[in-house]
């Protein structure tokens, strides 16, 4: 039952992400300055959001833990960095792709991306620490309280490196930001659709945890027998 | 200039493709990993009950 | 008051167990003295050149001299399960945390303070006029670096892997206070006063502090649960 409720929420995602992609490569025009290779953005932008979202939901599950001690949170935590880390990566990998073009470079150690990158080394590092503990109360108490340290780094990061020169644009949605109105809609259309593939990606590893801790219990009680 | 340009829109929008591919691969595995051993414990658990 | 003396039994205990052995001050100070000497055989750097990246240079060299030191401050607790001793005693967790983060402080001090005079000599840098405020730049550093350290110390004593894990998260998370720490020092070996350096004197000091409160903060979880 649950494993038919995820495959239609990841169907459904994936379905509404390519619908989208049809309206980005057919119905809207190559930008005036950078040709087609824009369309990138309409992967690149709602993919930081959800990995954005992902992170929140992480922070706010690893201090449930610590308060509850109830290992589910610990599971959501898991689940939704695991997703925000997949997230990243794509914002990393598409906008180094773009830059590469609209750039002319693949890297560029300003604001943004250094703070993008520390981010996704950060919470590489607490998946890689998950992988070291085996024990599943320390591993979440653990975990927990380095979630809360890498989320405390990040601001910290992004003013470090803010006063160096900033090569990526500043933000194109709102203020002065002078995106096309079509184009914006398809950034936004294609938000939630990568959040419904985010969820499907959160609800099948929250199953594997439980499914885990079965396992677990089971495993105590061949070798009890 | 054009042609490279096109050419990189598809890279850009393929990478993001494959990366999440790649993880829903991984996460397919391992849920078929995790069956397996549920399926092996739980029929380890249902013999021993049997043979008591 | 009590918190206090708690702190200062375990920095005592500390700092003298390990002048009796020496085992982790040794292995830093050779190291960081052999990589100095090292980069400075294998590149012959000008004057102008050194200037430019004597401040990556040094903190990466105690960034990683720290590391030697760090890895021990909990792992020495473990034979005999002196670890588990410390924290049934009735010393608060922070208090154990403080003097151990303080008893680090100490011994990277010392390290550092044998680094500035080879520093000096081997790549013909004089920064003896900029005594003082050097002193105040590292010294801000080195909290950062050992206050960071020692958590994350304990947040993987008892785990697999615990000599990957430590450099691993510590090098990411200290990101912003090394990168402070080395535009100061470049700063002041080129003859600059401290004052036009002054918004990355705040920062530093700032997360000095958040850092500082985190780690008080959390060192309990971490340790007692």
């Amino acid at each position: 039952m649950r494993k038919s409720i995820i495959i239609l929420i990841a169907l459904l995602g994936v379905g509404w992400v390519v619908w989208n992609l049809h309206t980005v490569l057919l119905q809207l025009p190559d930008d005036a300055d950078q040709g087609p290779v824009y369309r990138i953005m309409f992967f690149h932008i709602p993919a930081w959001f959800s990995a954005g979202i992902a992170v929140f939901i992480a922070l706010g599950s690893s201090i449930g833990y610590l308060i509850t001690k109830n290992l589910k949170y610990d599971a959501v935590a898991l689940a939704t960095t695991e997703a925000a880390v997949a997230f990243l990566t794509i914002g990393l990998v598409t906008g180094s792709i773009w830059g590469r073009i609209s750039w002319g470079i693949w890297w560029t150690w300003d604001a943004r991306l250094t703070s993008a990158l520390v981010c996704w080394l950060l919470y590489a590092g607490y998946l890689v620490l998950r992988t070291a503990i085996e024990e599943p109360s320390q591993r979440a108490r653990i975990s927990a309280v380095l979630q809360i340290f890498a989320f405390a780094d990040i601001p910290i990061v992004w003013y470090s490196i803010e006063w160096f020169r900033t090569q990526h644009p500043g933000p194109v949605l709102r203020g002065s930001g002078e995106m096309d109105g079509a184009m914006k809609a398809a950034v936004y259309a294609n938000w939630p659709a990568l959040m419904l593939v985010a969820a499907a990606f959160v609800l099948l590893r929250l199953r594997q945890e439980e499914v885990k801790r079965e396992i677990d219990s089971l495993r105590r009680i061949v070798h009890a027998g | 200039m054009d042609q490279r340009n096109i050419e990189f829109m598809f890279y850009g929008l393929a990478s993001a493709w494959v990366i999440l591919g790649v993880y829903a691969l991984t996460l397919l595995t391992r849920e078929r990993k995790i069956d397996a051993e549920l399926k092996r414990l739980r029929g380890l658990v249902e013999n021993r009950e049997e043979t008591k | 008051m009590t918190f206090w003396r708690h702190t200062w039994t375990v920095l005592t205990k500390d700092l003298r167990a390990e002048l009796r052995t020496k085992e982790a001050v040794n292995a830093s100070f050779s190291f960081a003295i052999t990589i100095l000497l090292l980069i400075s055989f294998a590149f012959d750097p000008t004057e102008e050149m050194t200037r430019e990246f004597s401040g990556g240079l040094l903190w990466i060299v105690f960034a990683f001299a720290a590391v030697l030191i760090l890895n021990r401050s909990y792992a020495r607790e473990l034979p005999n399960d002196c670890l588990d001793a410390l924290i049934a005693s009735p010393a608060p967790a922070s208090a154990i945390f403080l003097g151990k983060a303080l008893s680090n402080l100490f011994l990277l001090l010392a390290v550092e303070a044998v680094c500035f005079p080879v520093f000096g000599i081997f790549y013909n840098v004089r920064w003896i006029g900029q005594f003082w405020p050097l002193l105040l730049v590292v010294v801000l550093g080195t909290w950062g670096l050992t206050v960071v350290g020692t958590m994350f110390s304990a947040l993987t004593v008892n785990i697999r892997l615990r000599e990957v894990m430590l450099p691993l998260l510590l090098y990411t998370t200290m990101i912003p206070g090394l990168l402070a720490s080395m535009q100061l020092t470049v700063h002041l070996l080129a003859g600059e006063p401290l004052s036009t350096a002054f918004v990355w004197l705040r920062f530093l000091i700032g997360f000095d502090v958040i850092f500082t409160a985190l780690a008080l903060t959390f060192v309990d979880t971490v340790l007692v649960g």
